[in-house]
């Protein structure tokens, strides 16, 4: 049992402090690159843990992994960039703040509920691990299956009020998600014998296609001057904001907490759907998608739980629930340590760690991005010429990153081209990145249910989790639906009184 | 033409063009019930059905709507030829990069993007360029030690 006095003597007696703050700051500036996820992000440093102290080690993986998972929303925020997977749907409102000349406040509320979200989680694995734990492994492919729909069925609602062409974009997005190798059979399809293409189109690619370059080429062909942020300084929420901001804080921790147990999650379906729910539950759905402060905060507070309680799969059952994790997973193998219960007993010094050291670096987000983040406003800020040049460079040399590959600079440049065009089409591009980072996960576990059953769908009923998620998803495609024809049905009596 | 009825008939064509494809999917006998085929065939029917929906729209409604809500970014293709040339600057760079290298190519790209967006001719695009060249080198190559291309006409001096 870790006394207070254990953990005392690991804040005096060992540089645990400097070990959170340093993977802290790597992560933050590792995610907040475009094409550095938070797993490269991890793997850059896991070399030099190699000679370190076991327990040190441990903690300053997880603190870069925090770091990362919150890094990610400041390019999401300042240059419409997810800079990590599961930050693609702060841009949505984050980006819109800017634009208005908010960036600093938007900053500061993804920075807060990074916080808040940080700290649930970390709260969770310190008290719930063992219960929960057992999730984890009574997931099986048809409850994925049930997940992947789950996410999907936020697309009626993330349309933006035409549902054909938020479907047909989805569409889109899943036939880009079956080019590769086949997940079951493993024959290759629509690679064109191009090597490049054998492990599939990365979901960020597209996302830094659609979102980034659309942006670029936008800004290029349009004669309007963006609103200018009048001060770089970052403005934190107030009490009374972060009350305005408890609903959808809470519901993107609750959704965070779900999906870091669910292997395979990864922070974005949490994310995607948090964003969703904040606008359900919210008192003003209709700023959502043109600034809405709730818009950052559910996705945030989403996307950093998860990166708290992804570690509960992890440290009970050696089950990494996304890439990030599995570096993890390679730190603790490493140093020698085997997860299992048995790790929460003969090597308490390395869990009393990861919880201090995660505590300390969340803590200390707030002093490390007050004063990382005023300067890259400042950056943001500079005449649109030189911004434009280096923001393109930017995005080009960490796409290069992600597989050393030209190809990879083509394809995202051929997406930046589709997203414009859907741009000047009216598509709406949130739903094809849901096509395209739930299009695997969707078909993969959908037929290794069949191969389970011998072909029965009654499989998907059987599945107590799966027909519960299942549900959920029936009940908010139903809603979502009936949300869209009472605003289409609105807008029509509107256009004919006015 | 409408752009909802353009717009249809090139989701059409997708469609068509996706299941053709897909229906040279080789055969593998390891293949399930479902098999490599089965969700692009039923992707691409969704898709036509869609884009069928969107012309029948477009042409029963003679003036498309236009979708004004939150998610969507509604614009004038008046900017597109800008745009298209913004693009090309980073086809461009795509192309040259392994003739003149990471540090050349990111330098000759921030250069030529600060041009066309109207930067004035001085010795000020230079320095910029080149700094953010040299920043972006020290960043990616020598802090994260990410191997970007040296180029074949300065091979070996990196």
């Amino acid at each position: 049992m870790t006394t207070l006095w254990d953990i005392i003597h690991l804040l005096t007696e060992t540089p645990l402090f400097f070990v959170a703050i340093g993977g802290l700051t790597w992560g933050i500036l590792g995610g907040a690159l475009p094409g550095i996820s938070a797993s490269i992000t991890m793997a850059l440093v896991l070399p030099f843990t190699y000679t370190m102290d076991p327990a040190q080690a441990i903690a300053l993986l997880a603190c870069v992994y925090i770091g990362a998972e919150y890094g990610g929303s400041i390019p999401a925020i300042l240059i419409r960039t997810p800079g990590t997977n599961s930050s693609a749907a702060t841009v949505i409102d984050g980006y819109e703040m800017n634009r208005q000349g908010r960036a600093g406040e938007a900053l500061g509320i993804s920075l807060m509920s990074g916080v808040v979200g940080s700290l649930f989680g970390l709260a969770m694995l310190i008290l719930l691990t063992e219960p929960l734990s057992w999730l984890a492994l009574a997931f099986t492919p048809p409850s994925y299956f049930g997940l992947g729909i789950l996410g999907l069925s936020v697309i009626a609602s993330m349309s933006g009020g035409s549902l054909i062409k938020g479907l047909a974009a989805a569409t889109v997005g899943l036939m880009i998600a079956t080019v590769g190798t086949d997940p079951i059979s493993g024959v290759t399809r629509f690679t064109f014998d191009i090597p490049d293409l054998l492990g599939g189109i990365e979901p960020v690619l597209v996302m830094v296609g659609l979102f980034a370059l659309t942006e670029l080429m936008s800004q290029s062909g349009s004669s309007t001057v963006l609103q200018l942020n009048e001060t770089i300084r970052i403005k934190l929420p107030s009490w009374s904001m972060m009350n305005k901001l408890k609903r959808s804080q809470t519901i993107g921790c609750i959704l965070g907490l779900f999906e870091g147990l669910t292997p395979g999650g990864g922070g974005s379906i949490a994310a995607f759907m948090s964003y969703n729910e904040a606008k359900r539950w919210s008192k003003t759905p209709q700023l959502f998608g043109k600034g809405s402060e709730e818009g950052v905060a559910a996705p945030e507070a989403a996307n950093n739980t998860v990166a708290s309680t992804a570690l509960i799969p992890l440290l009970s059952f050696g089950i990494p629930s996304s890439n990030s994790t599995a570096v993890l997973l390679g730190g603790l193998l490493m140093h020698g340590l085997i997860p299992g219960p048995r790790l929460f007993e003969q090597s308490a010094q390395v869990i009393d760690s990861i919880y201090v050291g995660s505590f300390i670096a969340i803590i200390a987000q707030i002093g490390v991005g007050m004063i990382i983040l005023p300067a890259c406003i400042w950056l943001v800020n500079r005449p649109r010429a030189y911004r434009a040049g280096f923001i393109f460079a930017l995005i080009l040399s960490g796409i290069f990153t992600l597989n050393n590959s030209l190809f990879d600079l083509g394809i995202a440049l051929a997406l930046g081209l589709v997203g414009y065009l859907m741009r000047i089409a009216g598509f709406p591009v949130l739903p094809m990145i849901l096509g395209v980072v739930l299009g695997h996960m969707v078909e993969s576990s959908y037929r290794r249910s069949l191969v389970l059953s011998g072909g029965d769908h009654m499989i998907f009923l059987q599945d107590p989790i799966a027909v519960c998620l299942l549900s959920i998803a029936l009940i908010f495609v139903v809603f979502s639906l009936s949300r869209e024809f009472r605003d289409a049905r609105k807008t029509k009596i509107e256009e004919v009184h006015s | 033409m409408n752009k909802d009825l353009i717009s249809g008939v090139v989701l059409l064509a997708v469609s068509g063009t996706y299941y053709a494809w897909s229906s040279q999917i080789a055969d593998s006998t390891l293949s399930d019930e479902v098999g490599a085929t089965g969700l692009p065939h039923v992707l691409s029917v969704i898709l036509a059905i869609l884009a069928a929906l969107l012309i029948a729209r477009a042409i029963l409604l003679r003036r498309a709507r236009t979708a004004t809500a939150a998610g969507t970014d509604d614009e004038s293709d008046a900017g597109l030829p800008r745009a298209i040339g913004f693009l090309l600057l980073g086809a461009a760079y795509v192309f040259v990069l392994p003739f003149i290298g990471y540090v050349a190519g990111t330098a000759l790209l921030i250069g030529a993007v600060a041009l066309y967006e109207g930067a004035p001719r001085n010795w000020v695009v230079l320095a910029a360029a080149v700094g953010g060249a040299v920043f972006y080198w020290a960043i990616f190559v020598k802090l994260l030690g990410v191997h970007q291309p040296v180029g074949s006409l300065f091979q070996g001096m990196f």
